[in-house]
């Protein structure tokens, strides 16, 4: 009896072990908190547009055709190094993505865009982060992408890097 | 160098938790007048995890977030909303990591439940070693 | 020249370590042995102290100096970065190991020699795991080219004495586990154990590593009071819990070590809980260095480490489990203890310090679990081991109370109502006063009241009879456990804060004081500039009590922002005071807390410290007549 017993802690353990090196061995970042909005529709919202005199308001533009949102800020260092992976979703994969600019300076961020280049085709502001938190934002740049039904199929926290770019085009392809 | 970046991304982080210089964990503008209302809003806030730094509550936290979660939270108190609602509002958001405090679900059953099956296993052997040393 | 030398000594650790493995399994010659240990320890002492002279010289040629160093740090900072770091402290587990290697071959005499040659064995394995781990993923002599001007390490949060210090303490501790571990083993792979004295062996090891990873945490806790700014001093991060419970089954450990001593029985638990306590430091090293959490604790994320790391443990674990499942059998015996006596109240600590682990353990990696098996994330944070742990030791700590005046074997319960009588009245009277005189807000409050009362009493009452019969290391550090529990109750439910803003020559009023806002000045530090309030502190009689200056520190080179609190203590209460921002129109945010009887928590913590070195040398004079 009392051996079957011991056995049991050297199964847990085992267990313990196979669970941390399955944790170690697939590719995740620690630290990266998964979107509670994935297959849900994406929040409503309205807000003043950067370049456009009418107001934004969301349901005009999801639910038509598969989009990006970008949270981006101009003081934000991350959204400048991935500034040229979102100009390659506009011009070359020539999909439609909505910037919304997140606590920033206007006239800051118009001078920005037109240093760098202007990818959105809207910009929408979020000035004291309320849409941010609707959309369960917690450390920008984020990027969201939506299908053309409005509905959240992936988001990536971080600045888009090399191979998360080919990811989102592929995942962009797939969805279309 | 990847082992730089890692540790450039570590330092920023540990930069940005401890030397923000926007905001001091709670703020005076941010208080509110009604005591009871301030106390909610304080107990729910110790219960949020600030999601910046990972290891501090949005009451402790000098993230700009954590402030603007603190002030979204005072706000939704005083249009009424009680702590059950203004929880579920961040849970839709952020998901169930938001909250330091685990919530019994079918998930955390067992995490709830075991430290009390430990205990009354340990009770059991004290109980079954006494037993048996008086015979 | 030097990162060479410093590849080529830990090399030479390696082959003497390779060595030992190879003379105790096989050779046994001790002249042979006495080479290696000597050799080994000199080895891995001599790279520590290359690495510490390249620090000290700034050589920025190699890798782990340019990470971690910077011309401007202080020297005494330059000197502590050497553990501050992955690499490093890497050299250090290396370091420690080998000394207490050394400490395990000194014991050697005729009788024990098989005992401690396989003992050294298995001593030998875990060294030689963490060294080739050390040479094939963390070398601290690493270089870089080209030899940058200058460093990285000029965090000035990290340069703090206590935070300085408490690594080396920290790993004698977990390291020094490591003794008990290799003894346990060797004592497993006996055929005929009876008349090894193991456990008396083992007493004093599991006493120095208990005693220094007490110190170790208290000091990590009080650097974090000190220097971070909210005054909180445990947060149940998974790096904390990671040395938590290598001291939970090291309290277990410890009274378990007496029963077997006293009483020759629990021999196979004793030996299970050695072996478990050197396996969580090593579980708690992996969840630290293997990028599996993040917390502002852990060391550069390294997955390719991290499987190093678990393989090493599942040997490590594995092997010593199972042979403790086929070869423990022959340690047990039927001693059943009665509830009422010593050796039952030792049990029972016993039970709620493994339960207590397992509930920390369980939390600490639940969110681990339950990622891999749904890929949700959930979060496992303070409130949840407040709830958990806290009414489990509530009992523990009760029954710590009596135990030491229960006698061994039976106890007339009479007797026992009539021993503590004294100390149950004096702990409700003193607890009544309490709520008269003070108004607790809280159970939890008044709970942790009685349980301080109840220790301190109990202990106080052994001194003051000066029975012979009671180790006097024991009761201290019983004593010392008593006014932590004062301290943290105190910090807790009487704390007051104040979060305000205010302009020159405004006053506000804390409990009995009334502190005035001075005036603002600007400061220059050695390299930094600082906005510096200036506040006046008097008390209810108008009498200046002192001056409290928090700063807000620029540091130009590095670009970063610090804000420095400023504490005025004494044995009563702590004044904190933090400036936030703000400017001469709109005013000054300012936070202050009046944080009574913290001072506790930090003496109660060094008392227990000095109970466990007081104890620590009883365990070498006995050792040495042992050998006699």
């Amino acid at each position: 009896m009392k051996n079957r017993l011991i056995i049991i802690p050297l199964i847990f353990f085992l267990l313990i072990i196979l669970t941390f090196f399955y944790l170690l061995i697939i590719e995740r970042n620690p630290s990266e908190i998964p979107s509670n909005l994935i297959n849900k529709e994406a929040p409503y919202f309205k807000a003043e547009s950067l370049f456009k005199d009418k107001e934004f308001i969301s349901s005009e533009h999801f639910g038509n055709e598969v989009i990006l949102v970008n949270f981006f800020a101009t003081w934000c260092k991350p959204c400048l190094d991935e500034h040229e992976f979102i100009k390659g979703f506009s011009n070359k994969k020539k999909i439609k993505i909505i910037g919304i600019n997140y606590k920033d300076n206007p006239k800051k961020t118009i001078k920005w865009l037109k240093k760098l280049g202007n990818p959105y085709s809207n910009i929408p502001l979020d000035k004291n982060g309320r849409i941010a938190i609707e959309w369960g934002v917690y450390g920008i740049p984020e990027t969201y992408l939506i299908n053309s039904k409005g509905f959240i199929k992936y988001r990536h926290v971080g600045p888009i890097t090399k191979k998360i770019y080919k990811k989102i085009n592929l995942l962009i392809d797939e969805i279309k | 160098m990847i082992k730089n970046k890692i540790i450039i991304i570590v330092f920023s982080l540990f930069f940005t938790c401890f030397f923000s210089y926007y905001s001091y964990s709670v703020e005076p503008d941010e208080i509110l007048n009604n005591k009871e209302q301030e106390t909610r809003a304080r107990n729910i806030s110790k219960n949020i995890r600030c999601l910046v730094c990972q290891n501090q509550s949005i009451d402790e936290s000098n993230a700009p977030l954590a402030k603007d979660l603190r002030i979204l939270i005072r706000d939704k108190i005083k249009s009424g909303k009680k702590d059950e609602e203004i929880y579920n509002f961040l849970r839709d958001r952020y998901g169930d990591f938001i909250f330091l405090k685990p919530t019994l679900s079918q998930n955390t059953f067992l995490l709830w439940f075991l430290p009390f099956i430990f205990l009354a296993i340990g009770l059991i052997i004290i109980f079954f070693n006494n037993k048996k040393s008086k015979n | 020249m030097t990162p060479l030398l410093g590849s080529f000594t830990i090399w030479l650790s390696l082959f003497f370590c390779i060595f030992q493995f190879i003379i105790t399994l096989k050779n046994k010659n001790i002249k042979y042995l006495h080479l290696c240990v000597n050799g080994l320890l000199i080895s891995s002492l001599i790279s520590f102290l290359l690495l510490m002279y390249s620090f000290i010289i700034s050589d920025f040629s190699i890798l782990n100096v340019f990470q971690n160093s910077h011309t401007t740090k202080p020297l005494f900072y330059k000197i502590t970065a050497v553990w501050g770091n992955h690499e490093g402290s890497m050299l250090l587990w290396i370091l420690v190991l080998t000394l207490f290697n050394f400490f395990i071959f000194k014991l050697i005499d005729n009788k024990n020699s098989s005992f401690i040659l396989k003992t050294l064995l298995i001593q030998s394995s875990i060294t030689i795991g963490f060294i080739l781990f050390t040479i094939f993923t963390s070398n601290p002599f690493q270089k870089i080219f080209p030899t940058p001007e200058n460093g990285l390490g000029f965090n000035p949060i990290l340069q703090d004495p206590a935070l300085a210090i408490h690594p080396p303490l920290l790993y004698i501790g977990y390291v020094g586990f490591s003794a008990a571990f290799s003894m346990s083993v060797a004592t497993l792979t006996f055929k005929n154990h009876q008349n090894i004295l193991w456990y008396s062996y083992m007493k004093p090891f599991v006493m120095a590593a208990w005693t220094f990873l007490t110190i170790g945490i208290a000091l990590g806790s009080i650097w974090a009071y000190y220097e971070l700014g909210w005054g909180g001093w445990w947060f149940w991060d998974p790096v904390e819990n990671a040395s938590f419970m290598p001291w939970l089954i090291g309290t277990a450990l410890l009274h378990s070590l007496v029963i077997v001593e006293k009483r020759k029985s629990l021999q196979a638990w004793v030996l299970l809980l050695s072996i478990l306590a050197f396996l969580l430091s090593v579980i708690g090293t992996f969840l630290v260095r293997s990028g599996i959490l993040t917390s502002v604790h852990t060391f550069a994320l390294d997955p390719s480490r991290g499987i190093y790391i678990l393989a090493f443990t599942a040997l490590l674990g594995g092997y010593s489990l199972i042979l403790y499942g086929i070869n423990s059998k022959k340690f047990f015996n039927n001693n059943y203890f009665n509830s009422f006596s010593r050796e039952g109240s030792i049990l029972i600590n016993n039970i709620f310090m493994v339960v207590v682990c397992a509930t920390v353990f369980l939390g600490t990696i639940y969110p681990l679990i339950i990622e891999a098996l749904t890929s949700n994330k959930i979060s496992v944070g303070e409130p949840y081991f407040n709830s958990t742990v806290i009414p489990i030791m509530i009992p523990a700590i009760l029954i710590m109370g009596i135990a030491p005046l229960l006698n061994w074997g039976k106890e007339d319960k009479l007797k026992i109502f009539k021993k503590i009588a004294p100390t149950f009245l004096s702990t409700i009277g003193m607890t009544i006063f309490i709520l008269i005189a003070y108004k607790p807000n809280s159970v939890l409050g008044v709970v942790g009241i009685i349980l301080a009362f109840w220790i301190i009493s109990n202990n106080l009452l052994i001194l003051i009879k000066k029975n012979k019969n009671y180790s006097k290391g024991m009761i201290i550090a019983h004593l010392g456990i008593g006014l932590l529990i004062l301290g943290i109750t105190g910090s807790s439910t009487w704390q007051e804060e104040k979060i305000l803003k205010m302009n020159i020559n405004n006053q506000v009023q804390i409990k009995k004081y009334n502190i005035i806002f001075e005036k603002i000045n600007e400061i220059k530090g050695s390299n930094y500039v600082a906005l510096q309030g200036k506040f006046l502190v008097y008390d209810n009689n108008k009498k200046f009590i002192t001056e409290l200056r928090p700063e807000n520190r620029f540091y130009p080179i590095t670009n970063i922002f610090t804000t420095e609190a400023s504490i005025n203590t004494n044995l009563f209460r702590d004044l904190y005071m933090v400036l936030g921002e703000g400017n001469s129109e709109k005013g000054w945010v300012v936070k202050i807390y009046y944080n009574p009887l913290v001072m506790w928590i930090w003496l109660g913590a060094l008392i227990i410290f000095l109970g466990g070195l007081i104890s620590l040398s009883n365990n070498l004079k006995k050792l040495q007549v042992l050998s006699k």
